[in-house]
C-alpha cells in the first residue's frame, strides 16, 4: 500500500494502464544552416499551435470552460514574441538544434516562474515545462500518448497528467488515475475533479512500483493505492466503492429539496466561502445562500489597500451570482498574525486576543472600515447583502459600527446612490463576552452567526494549534454548548435570526442539538450541503428536545460525544 | 514619446489571462509599447512572458510607455483596456 496526496474522491478499481512518456535525448547537436534550423522551428511552432487549438476544443467539449482555459493560457506563450525570439536567437547564436535551444530557453522561463512566491506564476512553471516538451515531440515527430482508446477499467498510471494527455481521457474507460508529480490544485489534480474520476497524486516513485496491467484499488478521498489486492482487500474495496457510488446517487436527490424538519421547522442550509470563486459550488450542491463571505482575501497578498472599487466589484459579483438569495459578508477580519505589510500593523504578542477584526476597523475608519463598508453598502442594491461584523465583545463596538453605517447611508442618500435601505446588520458571535451578553445584543442587531471555532478556543482558553492541549477544544464541552444553548437562546427570544458558519454546523453529531435548541441557519462548506439537508429533513425537532436534554446533563465532553455517538448511530 | 499612468484594478493583477489581453491589444499598434511599475522594472507590453514576469499586482501603479508612428492611439488604447478591467 502507497500513500499519495487526495487529489480527487472515490474509489477506483481496474487494471493499470501505464502511460510512459517516449524519453527524449535532447543534446546540444550543431547544424549545418542556421537558416534552414530556423525554419524547421518555425514549422514546428505552428504544428504545436494548431494541436493546442484542437485540445483547447476537445477539453472545452469533454472536460468544460475552465479547463480548457489552461490551452488558452499555452497558446498565449507559443505567440510571446519573446519565447519564440530566444529561442531562434539561441538557434543561430550557438548554431544548435531547435531541440536544444527550446531546452535552454524554456527551461530558464520556468525556473524564474517556479522560483516565485506566487501560487499561480509556479503554476506558469508547468506551462513552460509542457510546451517545452510538446515542442520538441512535434520536432521529434512524436505522437503524444494516445489515451482514448485505453480499455474499459483502466487506471492510469503517469509521470503527471499534462493537458494532453487529459484531453483523451473517456471517463466510461478510466477508473481511476494516479500520478508520480501534482499536489491537490495541480493541472491533473483539477482535471481529475472536473471529470469526477478518483485520483491519487504525487505517490514518490509510483512508475517503479507498478507494472503494465497489475490489479490497483485506489482512494482518492484517503489518498491511498494498493497494488495487486488480496481476495479480502478486493472485496473490501469493492463495497467501499458501491457504498460511495450509492451515497452520491442518494444525495442528489436532495438537490431542490426544501430543508424542513419532519415537524415542519424551515432552517436555512446556506455555505461558507473565502472569494467569489467559491459560488460555482455553491450553486451546483443546492445551496440556500451564503451564511459567510469571509473578505479577508481582497486585502491579503497586495502591495496596496484595495479601493472601494476593488471591493464594490467583488461583492456584486457574489451577490448577483446568487440571484437575490442571501449572502452574509463579514467585514475584515484580520489582525497583526498575517503578512499585511501596507496595513502598517505593529505584530501582536497574542494575535488571538490582539488587534484585530472590530477593533483594527474601527480605529482605522477612514482608511479602511469606511471603505469596507460602503462598497457593501453600493453592492446590497445588487442582491441579498448582509453585513456581518466579527469579534464583538462590548455593545459600544455594535453601536460605533451601526452609526458608521448611518452615516455612510445618509452621504449615498444625499449622493443619489442606491442601496438596500432596509440592509440587515448582524455579528459574529464568538467571544465569551459577546455569549455572555447576547440577550442584550440581540436587541440592537438583526441576526447573529455563531462561530463556534473561535468560540470553542475563547470559552476553553485555548489554541488548537497546540498539540499539548488540543484535546482540549471541543465543541461537546458541556461549557460550549451551553454556551450555544444560551446564544440560540437570546437570539429565538429577541425575535432574530441565529446562525452558525462554524464547523459544528456541518457535524452529524452536533446537528441534532443545534435543531433541538432552535439554530435557524447552517451555514458549511458547499460540499456538506446535501449531507446535511440530508439529516436535517429525517428529523422532528419536537422529538430532538429529549435527546438534547440529555446530552446537556452530562459533565464532560467525553460522555457528551460518545452519547450523540450512539444516538447518531442507532 | 508619450506616457501615462493608470492603476491596476484585477483582483489577481496582471496573471497569464489579464496579461494575454493586455498583449493581444498591444500588439494591434506599431508602436514600441512599455510600462514601468513602482519598484522600477520595465516591461515589453507585447510579450506575455514579460508582462508576468513584472510580477504586478493589484492595486500597483504602472506607466505606460509608448513610442512610435501610432503612439497616441497606443497608449489610449492601453488605458482604456486596463480600466475597462482586462477581461475581470
Amino acid at each position: 500500500m502507497f500513500k499519495g496526496t487526495n487529489a480527487s474522491a472515490g474509489i477506483g478499481i481496474g487494471k493499470a494502464a501505464i502511460i510512459k512518456e517516449v524519453e527524449m535525448v535532447i543534446r546540444p547537436d550543431k547544424v549545418a544552416s542556421v537558416e534552414t534550423e530556423v525554419t524547421r522551428f518555425r514549422g514546428a511552432l505552428a504544428d504545436t499551435v494548431a494541436q493546442t487549438k484542437a485540445l483547447e476544443e476537445t477539453l472545452a467539449t469533454r472536460v468544460g470552460e475552465k479547463e480548457a482555459e489552461i490551452m488558452q493560457g499555452h497558446l498565449m506563450l507559443l505567440a510571446d514574441p519573446m519565447l519564440t525570439g530566444e529561442i531562434e536567437e539561441a538557434i543561430k547564436r550557438d548554431s544548435v538544434c531547435s531541440e536544444y535551444a527550446i531546452e535552454t530557453t524554456c527551461t530558464t522561463y520556468a525556473d524564474v516562474f517556479a522560483a516565485m512566491d506566487d501560487e499561480l506564476m509556479q503554476q506558469r512553471a508547468t506551462d513552460m515545462r509542457d510546451i517545452k516538451t510538446r515542442l520538441q515531440q512535434t520536432l521529434q515527430g512524436i505522437k503524444p500518448v494516445d489515451i482514448a482508446s485505453l480499455p474499459e477499467g483502466s487506471i492510469i498510471v503517469a509521470k503527471d497528467l499534462t493537458p494532453s494527455m487529459t484531453a483523451g481521457i473517456n471517463p466510461a474507460n478510466v477508473t481511476g488515475i494516479v500520478t508520480e508529480l501534482g499536489g491537490k490544485t495541480s493541472h491533473s489534480a483539477i482535471l481529475a475533479r472536473a471529470l469526477e474520476i478518483p485520483a491519487v497524486v504525487a505517490v514518490s516513485n509510483v512508475m517503479d512500483k507498478i507494472e503494465e496491467d497489475d490489479t490497483v484499488i485506489l482512494d482518492g478521498g484517503e489518498g491511498i493505492v494498493i497494488v495487486n489486492p488480496t481476495d479480502e482487500g478486493m472485496k473490501e474495496y469493492t463495497a467501499k466503492r458501491e457504498s460511495f457510488l450509492q451515497e452520491k446517487k442518494d444525495l442528489e436527490r436532495f438537490k431542490g429539496v426544501p430543508t424542513v424538519t419532519k415537524d415542519g421547522v424551515h432552517i436555512e442550509l446556506v455555505a461558507n466561502i473565502g472569494n467569489p470563486d467559491d459560488l460555482a459550488k455553491v450553486l451546483e450542491y443546492d445551496g440556500e445562500g451564503v451564511g459567510l463571505f469571509r473578505t479577508e482575501f481582497l486585502f491579503m497578498d497586495r502591495t496596496s489597500m484595495p479601493t472601494e472599487e476593488e471591493q464594490f466589484e467583488a461583492y456584486k459579483k457574489v451577490a448577483e451570482g446568487l440571484s437575490g438569495k442571501p449572502v452574509i459578508i463579514r467585514t475584515l477580519d484580520i489582525g497583526g498574525d498575517k503578512e499585511i505589510p501596507y496595513m502598517g500593523l505593529a505584530k501582536d504578542e497574542n494575535p488571538f486576543l490582539g488587534y484585530r477584526a472590530i477593533r483594527l476597523c474601527l480605529d482605522r475608519k477612514e482608511d479602511i472600515y469606511r471603505p469596507q463598508l460602503r462598497a457593501l453598502l453600493r453592492a446590497s442594491a445588487f442582491g441579498g447583502i448582509k453585513i456581518m461584523i466579527p469579534m464583538i465583545t462590548c455593545i459600544d463596538e455594535i453601536r460605533e459600527a451601526k452609526a458608521l453605517i448611518e452615516d455612510i447611508k445618509n452621504e449615498l442618500d444625499r449622493k443619489d446612490i442606491p442601496y438596500n435601505k432596509n440592509i440587515q446588520i448582524g455579528i459574529m458571535v464568538e467571544t465569551a463576552a459577546a455569549s455572555l451578553m447576547a440577550d442584550v445584543f440581540a436587541k440592537e442587531v438583526d441576526f447573529f452567526s455563531i462561530g463556534t471555532n473561535d468560540l470553542t478556543q475563547y470559552t476553553m482558553s485555548v489554541d488548537r494549534g497546540n498539540e499539548k492541549i488540543s484535546y482540549l477544544y471541543s465543541t461537546f464541552n458541556p461549557a460550549v454548548l451551553r454556551s450555544i444553548r444560551n446564544i440560540i437562546k437570546c437570539g429565538r427570544e429577541a425575535g432574530i435570526m441565529v446562525g452558525m458558519c462554524g464547523e459544528a454546523a456541518s457535524d452529524p453529531l452536533m446537528i441534532p442539538l443545534l435543531l433541538a435548541f432552535g439554530l435557524n441557519e447552517f451555514s458549511m462548506s458547499a460540499s456538506a450541503i446535501l449531507k446535511s439537508r440530508k439529516m436535517i429533513t429525517g428529523y422532528s425537532s419536537e422529538e430532538l428536545q429529549a435527546v438534547a436534554d440529555k446530552a446537556m446533563s452530562f459533565v464532560t465532553a467525553k460522555e457528551v460525544e460518545a452519547y450523540m455517538k450512539e444516538f447518531v448511530n442507532q | 514619446m508619450v506616457t501615462a499612468k493608470v492603476v491596476i484594478r484585477n483582483l489577481t493583477g496582471l496573471h497569464l489571462r489579464p496579461a494575454g489581453i493586455l498583449c493581444n491589444k498591444a500588439i494591434l499598434y506599431k508602436s514600441r509599447i512599455q510600462f514601468r511599475t513602482d519598484d522600477d522594472a520595465t516591461a515589453n507590453a507585447k510579450s506575455v512572458l514579460s508582462v508576468l514576469g513584472a510580477c504586478v499586482k493589484s492595486g500597483d501603479e504602472i506607466e505606460f510607455i509608448c513610442e512610435g508612428e501610432d503612439e497616441q492611439e497606443a497608449l489610449d488604447s492601453m488605458i482604456r483596456v486596463v480600466e475597462e478591467g482586462l477581461g475581470e
